[in-house]
């Protein structure tokens, strides 16, 4: 029997030259059978870019492939580096790391949460058609967003690419009276974010299981940033260092980057939702409070509800921003000293949206010689390309313009970085 | 006539889309370190940031519409929505669109606002700007810096 003229979606304003990401989904009777999701990766060119140049300069390089997350790319960086050369960053330096991870949380997930996933929950087109309605909720979203930013700049030198940071620790250390300058503002966050965290709890959610196998880092007494094993909802326990051997990546047609899976078991989810299904118990206790309050369990397997994972991740970063202001002392030098050999070395660390695994090989002269990296992004793109099938098949909409929206919600869920590239005034109107 | 301030938005390292930045140094050059002249990446928080406390103010950013290399694009704030369908949906790319449209739902729109958009060729990391945007890039702080100085010199 001849089915149905097949439908196809294009959704191609994601887009524009490199930083563009596209959407495209064929429908045959209802059913999705072609999803593809389209993303151009930086990292890759920053691979060669950073081959021939010196060790030093890397950290400061790899902190230009994103403006959203350039403390992820400093930190898987500068462990890669560390344990290629056999440095361990402990005690006050590390705790400062832990802060500026914080600092990168608050503002990445303010910015998701607030201006671009909470106007789909509530019906509206984009953040601004949303600010008229809710003006208070994107005022405190932004100011929320500002406070990381704040933070961040005083531990990075400046706020979207932090420049302060250095394999062995940092090129300056604040004075404890630096950081408690900030102790008024995080407050203000903490407050702020346990509001978003009620604030997103009710928002109306599609009825959208999915059994993800989850992969994140797992620290034995931490909620992951910089260090851990790497853990999946099934049982995997791997060392950083194996990284590689387990998960592979490959080209896919109608995009630029490689979509990562994982061996013998394919699709792998990676972000808040697995870091919040593996780590739960290591939620600060407010955390973890604000979490059961709202409706959630240790465990959360519908995407669109992200959104409190996010806000409770959030709320997680300012309460530990403030532990680690208040327990800081500053450490007698800002690193610790690095002697450069050749050697090579890996790291994971959690970025906003998930894993980042750095691998590099060092010269005898501390020139790097290769570089490997694998964004969060590119490891999620077969999850949302499964979640466009299954929430397709399971909620019909024979509305296109519906429908396309619905195809979007689901990729908004996982955060994608697509635009990692570039910023761009989009004008049609041309003169001159 | 009030001096404005001028925000060059962009990235270094990406080709043409420094643009923008490229202006305000060039401006910065010209008029002096005290000058009003800040540089930012874009995100549209940033520029709310950026402008706010300013009633005068002047975005350059880099364009991409399909239009020849080195177009000179321009809105003027008073003018209504930038003049593009800008969507906040699915990119991180919140930038100078979102930030006016954001600003002026919460009432934070600069008294007067006009951005320009220098249209560019290429975007790769790593890349230099093409001559025909370096070009345009000259042109346009020459315009600003000397409506500048002349608001400068007004009484």
């Amino acid at each position: 029997m001849k089915g149905k003229p097949a439908r196809t979606l294009k959704v191609d304003h994601l887009a524009r030259v490199e930083g563009e990401g596209g959407l495209h989904v064929r429908i045959r009777d209802g059913a999705v059978v072609e999803a593809t999701f389209r993303i151009f990766e930086p990292p890759r060119l920053f691979e060669a870019l950073l081959r021939g140049r010196s060790y030093g300069e890397a950290p400061d390089i790899t902190a230009r492939i994103c403006g959203i997350c350039p403390v992820a790319y400093q930190m898987s960086t500068v462990h890669a580096l560390e344990e290629a050369f056999g440095v361990r960053v402990e005690g006050p330096l590390r705790e400062l790391r832990r802060l500026l991870y914080c600092a990168e949380w608050i503002e990445s997930h303010a910015l998701h949460v607030y201006l671009l996933h909470a106007p789909d929950f509530l019906g509206y087109e984009s953040a601004f058609h949303m600010a008229k309605e809710h003006p208070a909720a994107v005022q405190r979203g932004l100011a929320l967003k500002k406070a990381g930013n704040e933070l961040l700049a005083l531990l990075g030198g400046r706020e979207i690419h932090p420049i302060n940071v250095r394999v062995g620790g940092f090129h300056r250390v604040p004075a404890r009276r630096e950081l408690q300058a900030l102790r008024d503002r995080l407050e203000w966050a903490r407050e702020a974010a346990l509001e978003t965290v009620r604030w997103v709890k009710d928002l109306p959610f599609p009825d959208f299981e999915r059994d993800y196998e989850f992969v994140a880092l797992q620290h034995p007494a931490e909620y992951p940033f910089n260090e851990g094993r790497l853990r999946s909802s099934s049982g995997l326990d791997l060392a950083v260092a194996e990284f590689e051997k387990h998960f592979s990546e490959e080209h896919q047609a109608h995009s630029s980057a490689l979509v990562a899976a994982l061996a013998k078991r394919g699709a792998y989810c990676v972000g808040p939702l697995a870091r919040y299904n593996l780590n739960f118990d290591r939620l600060s206790p407010l955390a973890r409070q604000a979490a059961r309050e709202a409706g959630l369990g240790p465990s959360c397997r519908n995407p669109f509800k992200s959104i409190v994972v996010r806000a409770v991740e959030t709320l997680y970063a300012t309460d530990e921003a403030l532990r680690i202001l208040d327990a800081y002392e500053p450490p007698d030098a800002p690193a610790v000293p690095v002697t450069p050999h050749a050697g090579a070395g890996c790291a994971c660390t959690e970025a906003p949206r998930g894993i980042l695994y750095h691998r590099y090989r060092v010269g005898e002269d501390g020139t790097l010689q290769e570089a490997r990296i694998v964004p969060p992004t590119s490891q999620n793109q077969r999850i949302i390309a499964e979640d466009l099938r299954e929430f397709v098949a399971r909620h019909p909409e024979p509305d296109e313009r519906k429908l396309t929206w619905q195809c979007e919600r689901v990729i908004r869920n996982h955060d994608p970085c697509i635009s990692c590239a570039t910023h761009f005034l989009k004008l049609t109107l041309e003169r001159g | 006539v009030a001096v404005p301030r001028v925000i060059g938005v962009g990235r270094h390292e990406r080709g043409d889309d420094a643009a923008g930045r490229l202006v305000a140094r060039r401006l910065r050059e010209r008029l002096g370190p005290d000058a009003d002249v800040q540089e930012c990446e874009g995100g549209a928080a940033e520029l709310m940031d950026a402008w706010r406390g300013a009633r005068q103010v002047v975005v350059v950013d880099a364009a991409c519409s399909g239009a020849r290399p080195g177009t000179l694009h321009r809105f003027d704030g008073a003018d209504g929505p930038p003049p593009a369908i800008f969507r906040a949906a699915s990119t991180h790319a919140l930038g100078v669109a979102e930030a006016v449209a954001l600003a002026r739902a919460l009432g934070e729109l600069p008294a007067a606002l006009v951005v320009y958009g220098i249209e560019g060729a290429r975007f790769e990391p790593g890349a230099p700007p093409s001559p025909e945007v370096a070009a345009a890039v000259e042109a346009l702080a020459a315009r600003l810096g000397a409506e500048i100085e002349a608001a400068q010199k007004s009484p």
